[in-house]
């Protein structure tokens, strides 16, 4: 419905929130019934360019257990200066600096355009930010050597004052000393030994001595710092003697037998890196930032043992059970990641090999604190260099968009429950009385820590509404939430978001139409998704795809208009058109089939889903298809196999690739050379044109897809066609008469025959 | 191919990148230079958004899955593709405004602020420091002098240097890092000395800080 889609875009520019459902159902029992949950996808760190930030703190309700932020929802007495808290209705003085307020001179907080708001407050002194170099050093030469770039030209991206330490490991663990003078000094570790944060700090004098009997205490904080001083220093005092440093650094000298790989004690170097940051700046915005070129090989966390002979682990193995470090090395990582989220430091994985580096056990450092995971073939390549270059990337303001030590709290109104949050964060086990007994994601919570934040960071919000069944629709008939996002800028500065969001009450039995003419099948898709995805990381693949069909059947049940057993009558209006197509498209996407990846690459896929926003989620479930022609502008096509033909070159965007194909005819021109020929310009032209759309996608996005240019036959068309709706298989190919399109090679169900199928479910009373 | 499609853009967009490293990477995607990475604030173009969605729901009550376009395709002979019949537009490429077509920089020219620069540190900023740069900035004359350098790096420091001369800190910090990202193989070994230079020289002269045009 064209009001609704209006409604639903104003409301993303605003507040940066997409929600399943616009029209909440009033009871419990109707929003089961619904079967997508009454949920949210939520951009904290939005960029809201036109958004100023208000210098003053935030006003808060007095009851102890609600203190939630004055809001447009709230109603104000402006002659009594009293206003009354949307969410528990206590009545509230304002504070004396509001003692100017009336209707014509509100605050900017009380203004319904400022449902987002940003609030910028003092809290403490201000803490530089820590950037700490974890690094492989078991890499060929020529790698190392770009690698070593790479670091030195990131020391001119960072922030002058930022704080920077530098860590590298193969067989051994050296933790330099950063210093303006004098010779270079490293501490070593061994590879093997696994020490306890205790015993880290120890070692590295960041404890007082023990006396006589006594435990070694940890310094007080302005002495932890100042003994840290030697291994954190800031860039703008270390970066000629760290750029030297780094510019020496050599390969690991341990000889690597015929046969082996090289010894990478991986595990302790993050144990040492975090150890340090937890004894020396806890609560401080941190990023361990992990540079590997292959799996960890020795000691604790190691994913698999230095005999090549032995590969490493796949799909398969671990199916069979035949992982043998899996576990003992996931629960390692595990332990390690929540040790830095606990202190508000995040972890970034940049791997960069031709087979894979252990992701699958080090997931959890990047998926618990935010970080990022960077998978390359190399650190020659420009797909590493220009994505770590944009890690460093500002903004329309000159600042960095990154942010850190972010917590978000979630606060509803009595109808609504919070049952949990899918995305980069950790549950910080905050009870109360908005928090729902029933989980879905990171649940039992109404605070989360996202130790590092993009302003592309999106959390998915589930709820559950708790109303009982035929109860009155509340009075005011919205229910409300409010998100609290408190985090320290790049510069610096501490600052609050808070996003207030309210929507009708309707009741599902004399209402249902308008609930489904609410319905948002983007969002929707997505949130689904994200449970899907979530619910892959424990359950077995056949039974989340089960999960999926069943949550779609039902939904074509409740919603398609039909008769019984007459699969040809079934219809679902525009507001649920689209939703089963996406579905069918996640289904056969790489994060929920593992077929034809490594466990790495289905880890990678999988990190960046559950954290990305709607529109590149939605590229990434359903990849976009553009098609470039002589007979008309450049447009958007089906992703099917009929799209694909001799005359037309296609663009296709999945969010880690971007694919050029080039029709057979195309391509037979290409290689005639007609581009070279002055009166074929506009074959050139057309040529060209892709690429120019291709370049804004390829000079923002973060990480840097990889680029596909290829042809009908090339081998690496596979790209394209493995996406495409293959409406036309081996199978079929006669029995539509006219070939139009190529036909693809797979016994993969079409979209048609998906669709026939779920008709005819739909429609079945057997059901 | 993709190398030659990507020179073509370079000249038509003036955006100086180069291919990707096609022998590690597979699928290895174009380098672009730190400028044309940089958000300018405009609104963001998002042209690749629309999608089509197969029509199994509008009530046609038709079985047929979704029609594809219905374009002629051309025959399947090596037919030449079709000429343009009105004149092609012209495709002079953009003169690149940095001054690629201009005569190389003397080092001269480059040295004086440098040194100047530097010199006015001396008081008070420590030795140690001052004479790490001053290797920096030998290094940086060797390698000038020995041919290593390539012709847009002796420009872009030409232009460093005249901001560093008018005391415009911002745009000479903005060109080190240009030149880094750019250039890291050629400049790493040196330019932290320069990044130090133009840090150090700023914290002297604090209230100047206008910003103006680099190619002025």
């Amino acid at each position: 419905m064209a009001t609704y889609q209006e409604f639903i875009q104003q409301n993303e520019d605003r507040d940066g929130v997409r929600c399943s459902w616009n029209l909440w159902p009033s009871s419990r029992l109707e929003a089961t019934r619904l079967v997508v949950p009454v949920s949210c996808l939520y951009t904290p760190l939005k960029e809201r360019p036109d958004l100023p930030p208000v210098q003053y703190e935030p006003v808060l309700c007095s009851r102890a257990n609600c203190k939630a932020v004055l809001n447009p929802l709230c109603q104000v007495d402006f002659r009594a200066k009293i206003w009354a808290c949307n969410f528990c209705f206590q009545r509230n003085s304002f504070p004396p600096s509001y003692a100017g307020i009336s209707e014509v001179n509100q605050p900017a907080e009380l203004m319904p355009q400022f449902s987002t708001i940003e609030y910028i407050v003092q809290r403490g002194p201000p803490t530089p930010l820590i950037f700490l170099y974890v690094v492989d050093t078991c890499l060929e030469e020529e790698d190392l050597q770009a690698l070593k770039e790479s670091l030195q030209m990131s020391l001119s991206l960072l922030p002058p004052n930022a704080l920077v330490g530098l860590i590298t490991f193969g067989r051994m663990i050296q933790i330099h000393e950063l210093s303006c003078e004098g010779i270079a000094k490293s501490y070593v570790f061994r590879g093997t030994k696994e020490l306890t944060p205790k015993q880290i700090q120890e070692m590295l004098g960041l404890m007082k001595p023990a006396t006589s009997g006594q435990q070694g205490k940890p310094l007080a904080p302005h002495d932890a710092a100042a003994a840290s001083c030697i291994f954190l220093q800031p860039v703008q005092a270390v970066d000629m003697n760290l750029t030297d440093l780094l510019g020496e650094l050599q390969r690991d000298p341990w000889p690597v037998p015929q046969g082996k790989r090289p010894l990478r004690s991986t595990g302790i170097a993050l144990s040492i890196a975090i150890g340090l940051l937890e004894g020396t700046f806890p609560n401080t915005g941190a990023r361990v930032m992990l540079f590997t070129g292959g799996p960890p090989t020795q000691g604790p966390g190691m994913v698999v043992g230095d005999e090549l002979k032995t590969p490493i682990r796949s799909w398969h193995d671990i199916q069979k059970d035949n992982a043998r470090h899996l576990k003992k090395a996931t629960k390692y990582y595990e332990a390690l990641a929540n040790r830095a989220a606990v202190n508000g430091h995040s972890v970034d994985i940049y791997a960069c090999a031709l087979d894979q580096t252990g992701l699958l056990e080090m997931k959890c450092l990047s998926n618990l604190t935010g970080g990022h995971i960077v998978m390359g073939d190399s650190f020659n390549t420009s797909l590493f260099k220009q994505t770590f270059q944009r890690v460093f990337s500002k903004d329309y303001n000159g600042e960095f968009r990154m942010a850190f030590g972010g917590t978000l709290e979630v606060k509803t109104s009595r109808e609504l429950k919070i049952s949990g949050a899918i995305g980069p964060c950790v549950s910080l086990n905050t009870k109360g009385p908005c928090v729902s007994d029933n989980e879905m994601g990171v649940g039992g919570t109404c605070q989360w820590k996202i130790c590092s934040l993009t302003p592309a960071t999106t959390l998915a919000m589930y709820f559950e509404v708790v109303n009982q069944h035929n109860a009155p629709v509340p009075q005011g008939g919205r229910g409300a939430v409010q998100f609290v996002t408190q985090y320290q800028h790049s510069n610096t500065q501490r600052r609050i978001r808070v996003t207030t969001i309210a929507r009708n009450w309707a009741d599902a039995q004399s209402q249902i139409q308008h609930i489904e003419s609410s319905f948002d099948q983007e969002a929707s898709a997505v949130l689904m998704a994200r449970l899907g995805v979530f619910r892959a990381f424990s359950e077995e693949g056949p039974d989340v795809l089960r999960w999926l069909d069943r949550q779609l059947i039902r939904l074509c049940q409740k919603f398609g208009q039909f008769n019984k057993d007459d699969q040809n009558s079934f219809r679902l209006s525009e507001s649920l058109s689209l939703y089963p197509q996406f579905m069918f498209h996640l289904r056969r996407s790489p994060f929920l089939q593992v077929f034809n990846n490594s466990p790495d690459e289905s880890s990678y896929y999988r990190h960046h889903f559950v954290r990305q926003d709607l529109t590149q989620s939605l590229i990434m479930i359903q990849p976009i298809l553009y098609s470039y022609s002589f007979y008309g502008p450049p447009e958007p096509v089906l992703l099917d196999s009929s799209s694909i033909l001799p005359d037309r070159i296609l663009l296709m965007d999945t969010f880690f690739q971007l694919v050029i194909y080039h029709g057979e005819t195309i391509a037979q021109w290409r290689k005639a050379g007609y581009q070279e020929m002055a009166e074929y310009e506009n074959f050139k032209q057309l040529l060209q044109a892709p690429l120019d759309d291709a370049q804004e996608i390829l000079q923002t996005r973060f990480p840097m897809p990889r680029y596909i240019d290829t042809e009908h036959g090339g081998s690496q068309a596979r790209f394209l066609l493995s996406k495409v709706n293959p409406s036309q298989t081996h199978n079929n190919l006669y029995a539509w008469g006219q070939e139009s399109g190529a036909p693809i090679l797979t016994d993969d169900v079409s979209l048609q025959v998906f669709m026939d199928h779920l008709k005819k479910l739909a429609v079945s009373s057997a059901a | 191919m993709a190398r030659y499609g990507m020179q073509r853009s370079a000249l038509t967009h003036n955006v100086a990148f180069c291919a990707g490293n096609q022998e590690h990477g597979w699928n290895d995607p174009p380098q672009f230079s730190y400028g044309s990475q940089k958000d300018s604030g405009g609104p963001k173009r998002n042209i690749l958004n629309k999608r089509v969605h197969a029509p199994q729901f509008t009530g046609s009550g038709a079985e047929m899955p979704s029609p594809s376009v219905a374009m002629p395709t051309p025959p399947r002979g090596m037919n030449p593709p079709p000429m343009d019949s009105i004149t092609p537009p012209s495709v002079c490429p953009k003169t690149p405004s940095d001054g690629k077509m201009e005569t190389e920089p003397s080092f001269e020219d480059v040295q004086e602020p440098l040194y100047g620069a530097l010199n006015a540190c001396r008081h008070t900023v420590k030795k140690q420091i001052c004479d790490d740069v001053e290797r920096r900035l030998k290094l940086f004359e060797d390698m000038w002098k020995s041919g290593k350098l390539s012709h847009l790096v002796k420009h872009r420091m030409h232009r460093l240097s005249q901001d560093l001369k008018r005391k415009n800190w911002d745009a000479a910090d903005e060109i080190h890092r240009g030149l880094m990202v750019d250039h890291v193989a050629e400049v790493s070994q040196w330019m932290v000395g320069v990044k130090r230079l133009i840090a150090e020289a700023r914290s002297l002269n604090p209230e100047q800080n206008i910003c103006t045009d680099p190619g002025s």
